[in-house]
């Protein structure tokens, strides 16, 4: 599907964002190892929803400012998208990283979020249940670990390996360090904040996610009020990457439900 | 003249036997029930008896360093290990190369420490800062996008703290202290010298020679250190002065023996250890995220430099990663590095690896008695 880019100057940041498709405002978030590409996930949103998929700072083609330090700076970061984009109301799909600032989002903007997808989202601590340290790992072999069948992990790993792609892909994990490192991949004080969260939400998790275990979607789905667990089988921690059809299956009618409709 | 300092990374030398074939690296993930204490008692002890026995033999100077988890340097706090030196030596500086101050939540804790040291010594402290290495981020959770403005910070606040009279308030980025106050104060005026051990990135090499810190070339190749003391030397004359030899020194794992033949044979396998096992590091541990700039990894990466496990034993020898020989070797070596270096402070070491005990002490007998006279 046609989608074009575009960059924009978010408060003095140079943000370089993909949009495509027509109807009702959808900000989708990436996770922390796609930025800067057009999936087909995003055609198939995009054949409901008017697609908004911006690279985070730091990530992608956008620039990382100086002053990034957590995810707060980045939801000030995406409330200045809103306005420049002349948006008062967006639904969201976030993935990973992206589910952690789309989360993070809702609760200091409760009403500016229609409806609200987390997706393998960061951003809790669940006691007890061990995560997967993508800093401790080279990233092929992190994101071989990510998906339940490995060979999917082939649309994410660069086709070939020069200077250049390392020092992109070293580039973003230190965005990520500055962002999650310790905490790692948390917020401490999100979880006592998610029951602000008033949009219906869905929170769909890789049934084989060994990064952030299902029980982080649990604990997600308990904490939030209105929201809904949906479980994919044979699937990782990245499940639009890799059972785009099932997630497509639950997430379109979830975005396009007319809000009267829900529970 | 040159001053010559023993050095010791006080390794844990008895890594599992399927080491080499079942574990990434001697740090972070080494797990540490490969560490035996009851064998620790002796091991410290031993090394501690090797340093009071460099200083009888005539060594400068005794070297300690800071390194964590990982079985390559069991020193975690060399404060400590000054102050077991302290009370056994009398005459040798003890130089500690260094205090890794930005893994530190406090740094004015290193900056008491070795203010304690140096009145306790009478002024005999040199006090390295490092930043740590990469590995130590991990082991830590210190994040390693802070390093750098860490370790300027920190190194700010030792220096006030160790040079104004207090209370004074400090409020930094990382580091905040409203009543900064420190007692003791130390004992040299203005302050213990600072040394920068490092392996040397340019702006670290700038910031030492603006400040006249002697810099100290880590465990590198014989080009990568003479590229790196001749940016040091262009950053002092850029600030308006010549480096002196007493601002130049390198660290060098050296063996002496009787012929070539024997020092190579009685060397090598541990030499090997040190670059095979105790740098078995691979570069997602040695480099996390943010630890250096773009900008040096794509220098880093242009200059294909390989890591130290991949070398043999004789790339290590021809690249100049060690100094190994008779004494006339040993010697017409260092004679002419020190004419290409211009260093005047050489920091060697005498039990490299799983040295044993008996090799160690030939070595540093030999290389105090037949090389270092040579210098003087």
């Amino acid at each position: 599907m046609a989608h074009r880019s575009e960059f924009l100057a978010i408060s003095g940041v140079r943000t370089h964002l993909l949009r495509g498709g027509r109807g009702t405002p959808l900000l989708v978030l990436h996770p922390e190892f796609a930025a800067n590409r057009w999936f087909p996930y995003h055609d198939n949103l995009a054949a409901h929803c008017q697609v908004f998929a911006p690279d985070h700072p730091g990530f992608g083609q956008s620039d990382r400012p100086e002053w990034l330090e957590g995810v707060d700076d980045l939801v000030f970061h995406y409330v200045d998208l809103l306005d420049t984009l002349g948006l008062d109301q967006v639904s969201i799909v976030g993935t990973s990283l992206g589910g952690w600032i789309a989360a993070e989002l809702a609760v200091a903007h409760p009403e500016r979020i229609r409806r609200l997808v987390l997706v393998g989202a960061a951003g809790i601590k669940v006691d007890g249940i061990e995560r997967f340290d993508v800093f401790l790992h080279p990233v092929e072999e992190t994101l071989r670990h990510l998906f339940h069948d490995a060979s999917r992990a082939a649309q994410l790993l660069p086709t070939e390996l020069g200077p250049e792609v390392i020092v992109r892909g070293y580039r973003e994990a230190t965005t990520l360090a500055r962002l999650s490192w310790n905490p790692y991949l948390y917020n401490p004080k999100l979880r006592r904040r998610l029951q602000r969260i008033t949009a219906p939400t869905l929170v769909v998790w890789g049934e084989q996610d060994s990064f952030l275990p299902p029980a982080y979607g649990e604990a997600y789905a308990q904490l939030i009020p209105r929201a809904t667990l949906r479980t994919i089988p044979q699937c990782g921690h990245l499940v639009p990457y890799e059972q785009t059809e099932l997630f497509t299956q639950h997430v379109v009618p979830f975005l396009t439900a007319s809000d009267t409709t829900d529970q | 003249m040159v001053q010559f300092f023993y050095f010791h990374l006080m390794p844990w030398p008895h890594l599992p036997d399927d080491f080499d074939r079942r574990h990434a690296s001697s740090w972070i993930t080494l797990s540490n029930r490969h560490y035996d204490p009851q064998r620790g008692h002796i091991l410290y002890n031993e090394y501690l008896d090797e340093m009071e026995r460099a200083e009888a033999l005539g060594y400068d100077g005794l070297g300690v360093n800071e390194h964590h988890q990982n079985a390559y340097g069991t020193m975690p706090s060399p404060n400590l290990m000054a102050a077991a030196l302290i009370r056994r030596t009398q005459r040798a500086k003890i130089a500690i190369l260094g205090n890794a101050i930005p893994l530190r939540d406090h740094p004015l804790r290193v900056a008491e420490e070795v203010a304690m040291l140096d009145v306790m010594s009478g002024g005999r402290i040199i006090s390295g800062f490092v930043r740590g290495i990469g590995c130590e981020y991990l082991s830590l959770g210190v994040n390693p996008t802070h390093s750098r403005e860490r370790f300027y910070e920190a190194h700010e606040l030792i220096v006030r703290a160790w040079t104004e009279n207090g209370p004074f308030s400090f409020e930094g980025e990382h580091y905040r202290v409203r009543y900064a106050n420190i007692w003791p104060r130390p004992l040299q005026q203005p302050h213990p010298p600072i040394w920068l051990p490092s392996q040397g990135s340019t702006e670290t090499i700038r910031w030492g020679a603006q400040r006249r810190y002697p810099f100290i070339s880590v465990f590198t190749s014989f080009a990568q250190t003479k590229r790196l003391i001749d940016e040091y030397k262009a950053a002092a004359e850029a600030a308006g002065y010549t480096a002196q030899p007493e601002q130049i020194g390198f660290a060098l794992p050296t063996y002496v023996a009787e012929t070539d033949a024997r020092a190579r044979e009685e060397a090598k396998p541990h030499m090997l250890w040190l670059f095979h096992r105790g740098l078995k590091i691979p570069p997602h541990f040695l480099l996390p995220p943010g630890y250096i700039t773009e900008d040096s990894l794509r220098k880093f990466l242009a200059a294909g430099m390989r890591p130290p496990s991949d070398m043999s034993f004789e790339d290590l020898e021809k690249g100049g990663y060690v100094l190994i020989g008779s004494p006339q070797t040993v010697v017409d070596r260092l004679k002419e590095i020190q004419q290409q270096l211009g260093f005047g402070l050489f920091i060697g070491g005498g039990r490299t690896g799983d040295m044993p005990r008996d090799k160690a002490l030939k070595n540093m007998e030999l290389f105090a008695r037949e090389v270092m006279p040579h210098f003087r």
